[in-house]
């Protein structure tokens, strides 16, 4: 079959790739850029572990062709730390111990990023639905809820952070 | 809980954390290597058959195709974890047993040429009768699984203790109820994967694994090569919960392929494979038979107790005893009979769960329950009637060393105001109870302990190497913190080396909640270790006795003339030039009964100590759907002195999900030998929305023996979380339950039933 050309952002950096034209974003992702923080947990959309967002979308990376990709602006996992800081999702997950197994996190992570982008003072139960999206199956999802909602308020590095 | 302590007792920042909120952290998927071969599995469409052969050469003919491999190129070794259940080729050559069994496989360059020559494999069979019911299985004249077991009876487990037939005829009140529960899956995040990598007479390994140590073993006896080829070597684990805990077919499929094609393979199941064909949890069909005293006293119980054990042995006679322990763990039977059958069905394969047992435990509760209302009593009190304290042994002559359960059933209860709330239940409303007790460590054979090495390096660090696996729950940073308590370093100063089968010794793996209380406790004795030979030299140069000296800070300081101190490198490097280094061993072996075994002789001391809990479940029926909604949910839990809290809060919360909310929505459902829920689309896992209002209370027992007093964090609520909601239906609708989990279906039937009786 023949090979499809595509051009996007990755974490602000442009990338140029032939890929196969059945090619799903997650194997390009993790195949082709050895971006491996996203995981393949389902492979058919109902656990949220490849989560990553195209223009401010979170999107299951299992479920999306790189061709329908073209021209957009991704952010993984690995495009959140900055000049060496942590972003204060990544910190809050971290000091609340909402990381345990980590093969969800970096689903939950983008996810909840998504959501602050939006609405940077969600209410718990927004938080809630929110992540209703995504499969953890070591926490019970309260530290992670505790640990949005965290991040939350941490309100400037926040926006200086983004 | 004294306070004297620095570190251990803090809600630190997990050592793991930062590699996974940056997604750097490697699983076993993630990695790469030079010329890489991606490997497929031919699974049996039959769930019994006989092979009468198996063509591998058209799919070898295929361009790309490095190697193909079936049973017949294994070394004829049956895998069984005792002596007595070595049944399980892993790639089998007489016989397939279930839909999904590893019949062929094949290497090749990349996925697609992998799946193509998998599809030119020829395999002949000859269709069996199957049997997928454990008790139809048991049958005369049913189809036999395997000829060493009459009856597909794999194990029995036979305990009598006392006379049970005399007391439960001078009982006071006597039930007899059957519990049935389909088996959950394990639904770890990570499919599971390996990475074989065979070269110059060696084989590395990775996989997410519960005990590298006993991986290697059982591959080393698989592949008939001497144990120091095999090396399991250390990668992040998405998740075990048991089912990591054993030598999985894919690591003898992964292996073969590398050594024949002397490259390194990779095979990553998919979900549907990781639920088909690794290890899933025994369907169970329990019968409690209770006799009380009019006081609530338990004078006698009498269980038998079937397994549905699918096609092979697997952990067999733990899994065959498990619920019944840590359910005499925890009340004082001073009659009591288990009869516990393992039954071979043409099924998944099945093995340990850390929620095992639940139609068995949630049965005995609920039960309990009903009794103690008809005797006009509180089951608040029954509970603290019949539960065990400190210094009390158990039916099968276990020493209980250090025991809060009557805390943890207080706490709980006040904190839900229970003995309010219970007696007012209406139709739709109730509230529940569940206790239990888990051993910490169990034996194991000279496996049972753990051995640490530790040395100080130049600038004052320390790098320990240890067998302790992390598979998610935080065992690497539970280690880390009880080394820097002892070395009086901070956590970022130690360097962890650990389940790596070349570098690390013997231990007993993440099972049977051993990490904290025999791993941690051997990296506590190193350390110590370590830390004399510091205090020998500080004392010497300080000029004050050794027993004066602490360390904190990274330094060494007199407790009594503080100013006297230096720090720990300058100790460090004065070793140094005496040419002996700063460097320990330490091991920790728990003080079980060696002679302990689960079929020949149940009796004897169990584990080196036992953890209790007790968790409360408050639920909500709509009586027109069926449907329970648990508002909120309390947990305590005698951990010994927690090392992290936050870790363990971390656990009991995660065991709510799993075992609490899974009791209402979580079961395989199969098919004759097809499961029909493979998948996380199909096999609803609890979600955030699903999730009750959380509260978690640790009770610390100070624990004699564990390192700094912990003993392990947070297994008790996973195994009576279902309790406490099954308790608390009955609260509500007056009835017990048949079958787990409590979907609307079956609450309906209960509502119905229940009606009937009162027209």
């Amino acid at each position: 079959m023949k090979a499809v050309k595509v051009n996007f952002r990755i974490n602000d950096e442009p990338v140029a790739l032939e890929v196969k034209p059945y090619e799903t974003l997650l194997e390009t992702l993790r195949e082709r850029l050895d971006l491996i923080g996203g995981k393949e947990a389902c492979g058919l959309g109902s656990c949220g572990a490849c989560t990553v967002i195209v223009d401010g979308i979170p999107l299951r990376s299992c479920l999306v062709l790189t061709p329908e990709v073209d021209g957009a602006s991704i952010t993984t996992i690995e495009g959140l730390a900055r000049n060496g800081r942590l972003h204060p999702l990544q910190e809050s997950f971290m000091e609340k111990g909402a990381v345990q197994c980590g093969f969800c996190t970096s689903g939950m992570i983008l996810t909840a990023k998504a959501l602050l982008d939006r609405n940077p003072r969600p209410a718990r139960k927004e938080v809630v639905k929110t992540i209703s999206s995504n499969i953890c199956r070591c926490t019970g999802y309260k530290k992670i809820v505790d640990a949005v909602l965290d991040a939350s308020l941490k309100n400037k590095a926040y926006h200086i952070n983004n | 809980m004294s306070d004297d302590l620095n570190i251990v007792g803090k809600r630190v920042v997990r050592s793991d954390t930062l590699a996974k909120v940056t997604g750097q952290a490697r699983y076993t998927a993630d990695l790469k290597f030079p010329n890489m071969l991606t490997a497929k599995v031919l699974r049996s469409p039959f769930p019994h058959a006989r092979i009468l052969g198996i063509d591998l050469s058209r799919a070898l003919k295929v361009p790309g195709v490095k190697a193909a491999i079936s049973g017949f190129d294994a070394y004829g070794v049956k895998w069984g974890v005792f002596r007595y259940t070595q049944d399980h080729a892993m790639l089998p050559t007489d016989k397939v047993r279930y839909v999904g069994e590893d019949v062929a496989a094949v290497a090749a360059v990349d996925e697609e040429t992998a799946l193509e020559a998998l599809s030119l494999i020829k395999v002949d069979y000859e269709p069996l009768p199957a049997v997928f019911d454990p008790e139809e299985a048991m049958q005369e004249g049913a189809p036999q699984i395997h000829e060493a077991y009459q009856n597909n009876i794999n194990i029995h487990v036979h305990i009598d203790v006392g006379d049970v037939d005399r007391a439960m005829a001078e009982a006071f009140l006597v039930r007899e109820d059957t519990f049935k529960a389909a088996g959950e899956a394990y639904a770890m995040m990570e499919p599971y994967a390996v990475v074989a990598s065979y070269a110059n007479g060696f084989l590395e390994l990775w996989m997410p694994n519960a005990g590298p140590h006993v991986r290697a073993k059982a591959l080393s006896n698989l592949l008939k090569m001497p144990l120091n080829r095999v090396r399991v070597r250390h990668i992040y684990s998405g998740g075990a919960f048991g089912g990591r805990s054993e030598v999985s077919p894919g690591d003898l499929v992964a292996s073969l392929l590398s050594i024949k094609a002397g490259r390194p393979v990779k095979l990553v199941l998919s979900r549907e494979e990781n639920a088909t064909s690794t290890r899933q949890i025994h369907d169970m069909i329990a019968t409690v038979k209770t006799g009380m005293s009019r006081d609530g006293t338990i004078v006698a119980k009498d269980y038998r107790v079937i397994y549905d054990g699918g096609a092979y042995s697997s952990t067999g006679p733990i899994a065959t005893s498990i619920p019944f322990y840590v359910y005499e763990e925890c009340y004082r039977f001073p009659n009591v009979r288990y009869n516990g059958y393992r039954v071979l069905t043409n099924k998944g394969i099945r093995g340990m769960y850390g929620c095992h047992g639940r139609a068995f435990l949630a049965g005995n509760e609920s039960q309990m329950d009903l009794m103690a209302k008809e005797l006009g009593l509180d089951p608040v009190d029954v509970r603290l009637k019949n539960g065990l304290s400190s210094g009390e042994m158990t039916a099968t002559k276990s020493l209980i060393t250090s025991c809060g359960l009557a805390q943890t059933i207080a706490r709980a209860s006040e904190s839900t105001h229970f003995k309010e709330k219970w007696p007012k239940a209406k139709r739709g409303k109730g509230i529940g109870m569940g206790c239990i007790a888990i051993m910490c460590g169990f034996p194991m054979g000279f496996r049972s302990g753990s051995a640490c090495y530790v040395k100080m390096n130049d600038d004052g660090q320390a790098t320990i190497v240890t067998g302790v696996v992390d598979n998610g729950q935080g065992n690497e940073s539970v280690v880390i913190q009880v080394a820097s308590e002892v070395l009086g370093i901070p956590m970022e100063d130690i360097n962890l080396i650990n389940a790596d089968t070349e570098a690390t010794n013997l231990d007993p793996g993440a099972y049977s909640q051993a990490a904290t209380f025999v791993g941690a406790n051997a990296v506590r004795v190193a350390c110590e270790n370590a830390r004399r030979k510091i205090t020998a030299i500080a004392a010497e140069k300080l000029g004050v006795p050794a027993e004066d000296l602490d360390l904190k800070d990274r330094m060494v300081f007199s407790m009594t003339t503080p100013d006297k101190k230096m720090p720990v490198r300058w100790i460090v490097r004065e070793a140094f030039f005496r040419g002996d280094p700063i460097a320990a061993t330490g091991s920790y072996f728990p003080k079980i009964d060696i002679e302990r075994e689960w079929v020949s002789r149940p009796w004897g001391q169990m584990a080196g100590t036992f953890s209790f809990g007790t968790s409360v479940a408050e639920v909500r029926i709509d009586s027109h759907t069926g449907r329970i909604t648990v508002p909120r949910f309390t947990a305590a839990h005698d951990c010994g002195r927690p090392i992290n809290p936050m870790a363990v809060e971390g656990q009991m919360e995660g065991s709510i999900q799993q075992a609490g909310i899974a009791a209402i929505m979580e079961g395989n459902l199969w098919d004759h030998g097809f499961l029909l829920n493979p998948d996380l689309l199909e096999y609803k896992v609890p979600l955030a929305c699903d999730m009750p209002e959380i509260d978690t209370i640790i009770i610390s027992s100070m624990d004699p023996e564990g390192p700094f007093g912990a003993k392990e964090g947070g297994l008790t609520i996973r195994m009576n979380a279902y309790s406490a909601i099954a308790c608390a239906v009955t609260n509500a609708t007056d009835a017990l339950f048949t079958e787990l989990p409590l979907t609307p279906d079956r609450v309906l039937t209960i509502l119905e039933r229940k009606k009937g009786v009162k027209k």
